[in-house]
């Protein structure tokens, strides 16, 4: 019988005891508020107010002006302003009739040494007196060189922002007032002043956030199927219809029992003794064992066929519409005259206990160790031993996986991901439920999209063949419908998660946690020591970000990041180093793990335009760059095929991106991009030497590229505190 | 099983204390409940407006003082609303019809169900926005924000025992004054 009662929260249970109360209770519960009226301006002009005050505390702890208009420092400063401007006065009437006041002019920023500016960010350089807008103006250097418009915000603002709109991405930017800006007064800077600062890396769309259940809201049609299930005694799982509507289930005496998944009352089909139910792929049949032999149900004509087998099976599976079985003398099918071993248990005390769905593998139990045999050759080989049998949880729904112990692993027993739990379910679309008694979450093979569906006890959960509906054990057999999976990310993004971390984990210093993202042929290339894994030394490792990615259609399920290491100084950036990162899996469910690396040499920064992100498709190339160019240099960067020709292509140039198009990459061809010193900021300077960047020929619907994520150590797109001001178009060539 | 979200929350929390400028991905994370927790106390959306800013500009002066008990981030910023909302609003009565504000959730009944629900429901809550105040924001703490009773506990500055003292007399009360209430299966 069906009862749709909801869920009551345990903890009320406890406090309230009373039915009724509990009746009221449950009331409650189910009603909840229509979402309030909400002004998106409010929330969005909060965020901006509260990520200004941020702004000030962060910068304010060091910065003169915070410290001058702070309560203690005004105090300070109006006690310090008196006998100043009583020593000066006695100063100047003493000596100096002919002249004025002089004070030295000092500025500051908002930006200044930030990690993360957005490149949408105006930057807003403060001085300490009024100063005279065209000589600072004119005063003005940017580095990497960058076209920019001034707007004044009074006499003690200046705000500079690139013409083009934005600052490159992952750059430092170094803003420098020269001698030659003058006060109102006529006063000079005695020394350039200079703010510094890194942009953060180019945006990208926002995920949306982890649904956060309330009530159990993730998971609908939460509905008690039968208290029949799970019977004292030995629990097999439920075993689900073809068509996802009908859970059968071995009940109290090992009867076995049909119930409708949308409810209803329980069906009978076998009275008793019944264990190791196993639906035929097709749904038409049932097979499971029964007093020590194997029977088949005909589901349309309730008919049963038996199967004499000895000794008794173990285990039952069925492999492309055929009933295989396993057993403590190996793994058996039904041939012309009878059972026919298929399999040899490879020990004489072993026991099958799981047969693949693809039947190449079948698992056995040793004691307290767990082999894996390929049927076909006999082939044994250990999986885990001490303490893992009784720990196996089932396999990945093509056979190439297993799972025990909470691991997800290949059969040769390699580790390939780890599971926050041990009662799991793997869908057909490669979802895994993991059910426990405090909650059921969601997630990938690889470990991604880990969602928390809902709270509360959802043990045992089995997967219907629609991977979305599901049943669990909560004091009874429980049906849900689980929300559609959120879209798997792109092969190239899921290698940037890994290069991300990975890369965190290096600049922390982590060398441990950073080999968890290498097999073992990386390992070997790290633990030379060329590259380090650890970079040390001075210049320091301070920042990295990823100049380009993209899947190599010539090797499957292989993707190529490049990621390059800035080195600093102290808060000086000097150099870079890339690193080309092969990042390969077995299965398209693995996690990506880094197989090969190459790293080029060092190249020193601020000598001229350096290239900071690529983006390929088939038809085109795109190459940005921190700096300004002057667009007659844009001809010095080329693409050169795998013999070294040169592709005939024009570039084009439009805010530091020079644009290769009209292309006709060849897939998994080998290309370089080459920038030759003739390329020219707008400052007319050049780089010391040739730049080169070997590419892929993309597959012909791919894109990649330096505009997918790119983390830097604290890339926290949070809006900027100062207004974007409407510059007005005062060019000012650095 | 450690809880993922538990584990970001805490690494959002770690680097706001670190860094106020990352304080903007907690804003994220908690305004909506936060907000909608509060307009659901003053019901107006102007004083809610007030209020939810003053509870967040709160947090992210305090963030460097804020010490992690366990709990979850949201029974912190739970209990400066309730504490801002007990500020301004003491001697206040919600103004806005009941039955503009609380529906029959889509895990309820079905339409039919609903409907006839609907006056016990909204006689139930009427009774609740005539609790004491304290009783009140126990059992909106738990029905509608499905706190746990320690996060409860938290954000009202009380002893879990406490909470569940608050509730049980709050429900009971609402049993009390309610009458026959029709059987709800």
């Amino acid at each position: 019988m069906s009862d749709r009662m909801d869920p009551m929260d345990p903890e009320l249970n406890d406090v309230l005891g009373d039915p009724e109360l509990i009746r009221i209770a449950r009331l409650l519960s189910r009603t909840t508020m229509p979402e309030a009226p909400l002004d998106d301006a409010f929330k969005t002009g909060l965020r901006r107010q509260l990520m200004t005050e941020a702004w000030k505390s962060a910068e304010g702890g060091n910065a003169w002006w915070r410290k001058l208009f702070a309560p203690q420092g005004m105090a300070w400063a109006g006690a310090a302003a008196v006998v100043l401007i009583a020593a000066s006065v006695v100063f100047y009437t003493a000596t100096s009739p002919a002249g004025g006041l002089t004070q030295t002019v000092e500025i500051g920023s908002p930006q200044q040494d930030s990690p993360s500016v957005p490149i949408h960010q105006a930057i807003l350089v403060s001085f300490n007196q009024p100063m005279d807008h065209a000589s600072t103006e004119n005063a003005v250097q940017v580095q990497p060189a960058t076209t920019v418009a001034f707007r004044w915000g009074g006499d003690t603002q200046l705000y500079v922002q690139p013409t083009s709109g934005d600052l490159a991405p992952n750059t430092q930017y170094q803003i420098t007032i020269g001698p030659g800006a003058k006060t109102l007064a006529g006063t000079k800077l005695d020394t350039p002043k200079t703010v510094t600062f890194v942009t953060q890396p180019v945006p990208t769309p926002t995920p949306p956030p982890s649904p956060s259940p309330k009530n159990n809201m993730l998971l609908t049609n939460q509905a008690q199927l039968t208290t029949a299930y799970p019977p004292s005694g030995t629990t097999y799982p439920p075993v689900w219809s073809a068509d996802s509507k009908t859970v059968y289930f071995v009940g109290g005496g090992g009867a076995l029992e049909a119930v409708p998944a949308a409810g209803g009352t329980a069906k009978t089909l076998v009275p008793d003794g019944v264990s190791l139910p196993a639906m035929a792929p097709a749904g038409d049949r049932l097979a499971f064992v029964r007093n020590g032999g194997i029977e088949i149900l005909t589901l349309a004509s309730g008919s049963t066929s038996d199967v004499a087998v000895t000794p008794a099976p173990t285990t039952l599976q069925w492999v492309k519409g055929k009933l295989e079985w396993g057993s403590s003398d190996g793994i058996f099918t039904v041939g012309d005259g009878g059972p026919v071993r298929i399999a040899a248990d490879p020990t004489p005390d072993g026991t099958a206990i799981s047969i693949a769905p693809d039947g190449a593998h079948a698992i056995f139990q040793v004691a307290d160790s767990l082999s894996i045999v390929e049927v076909a050759s006999g082939k044994s080989t250990n999986l885990c031993g001490g303490g893992c049998a009784t720990t196996f949880e089932g396999w990945s729904p093509d056979g190439t996986r297993v799972v025990y112990g909470g691991v997800i692993a290949t059969l040769t027993g390699r580790t390939i991901s780890s599971l926050p739990g041990t009662s799991i379910s793997w869908s057909a679309t490669n979802e895994i439920l993991l059910g426990s008694d405090t909650g059921l979450y969601e997630v990938r093979p690889d470990g991604s999209g880990l969602t928390r569906l809902a709270d509360g006890t959802y043990d045992m959960p089995v997967w219907a063949p629609d991977s979305a509906t599901l049943v669990f054990v909560r004091s009874g057999l429980w049906v849900a419908t689980a929300p559609a999976p959120a879209p798997l990310p792109p092969a190239t993004d899921q290698a940037l998660t890994v290069v991300s971390d990975f890369m965190d984990a290096r600049l922390k210093g982590n060398a441990d946690h950073a080999q968890q993202y290498l097999d073992d042929a990386a390992k070997a290339i790290y633990n030379s020591g060329t590259p380090a894994l650890i970079p040390t030394g001075d210049p320091s490792f301070k920042r990295f970000y990823v100049l380009t990615s993209e899947v190599d259609p010539s090797a499957a399920n292989t993707v190529r990041v490049v990621v390059r290491m800035v080195f600093a100084s102290g808060k000086d950036e000097k150099n870079t180093v890339e690193e080309t990162l092969t990042l390969k899996r077995e299965e398209a469910t693995d996690p990506f793990l880094i197989d090969a690396v190459t790293a080029s040499a060092p190249r020193d920064l601020g000598k001229g335009p350096e290239v900071i992100g690529v983006k390929i498709t088939a038809t085109e190339v795109d190459v940005t760059f921190d700096s300004d160019l002057v667009p007659t240099s844009v001809g010095g960067v080329t693409l050169q095929d795998s013999n070294g020709m040169t592709v005939n292509v024009t570039p084009g140039y439009s805010d530091r991106v020079v644009t290769l198009s009209g292309l006709q990459l060849t897939p998994g061809a080998h290309y370089r991009l080459v920038v030759l010193p003739t390329v020219l900021d707008v400052g007319s300077r050049h780089t010391a030497s040739e730049y080169d960047l070997d590419l892929i020929g993309p597959a012909p619907d791919a894109t990649s590229g330096g505009a997918a994520p790119s983390p830097s150590p604290s890339p926290s797109p949070s809006p900027s505190p100062s207004p974007a001001p409407s510059a007005g178009p005062s060019p000012s060539p650095t | 099983m450690s809880d993922p979200s538990r584990d970001e929350e805490r690494r959002l929390v770690d680097r706001a204390k670190r860094d106020p400028r990352e304080f903007g991905a907690l804003y994220d994370r908690h305004f909506q409940q936060i907000y909608r927790f509060v307009y659901s106390r003053v019901r107006e959306q102007t004083a809610a407006e007030d209020v939810t800013s003053e509870v967040f500009i709160k947090a992210l002066k305090a963030m460097p003082r804020y010490q992690d008990t366990g709990r979850p981030f949201a029974a912190w910023l739970y209990q400066i609303a309730v504490n801002a909302i007990a500020d301004r609003y003491r001697s206040l009565r919600p103004a806005q019809p009941l039955e503009d504000f609380h529906d029959l959730s889509v895990a309820g009944p079905a339409i039919e169900e609903q409907a006839a629900h609907r006056d016990e429901i909204r006689r139930i809550w009427s009774i609740v926005e005539e609790l004491p105040a304290q009783q009140r924001t126990a059992l909106v703490l738990k029905f509608q924000e499905d706190m746990k009773i320690e996060d409860i506990a938290v954000a009202m500055g009380k002893t879990p025992g406490a909470v569940k003292l608050l509730i049980h007399r709050g429900v009971s009360r609402l049993r009390d004054q309610a009458g026959a209430l029709r059987p709800l299966e």
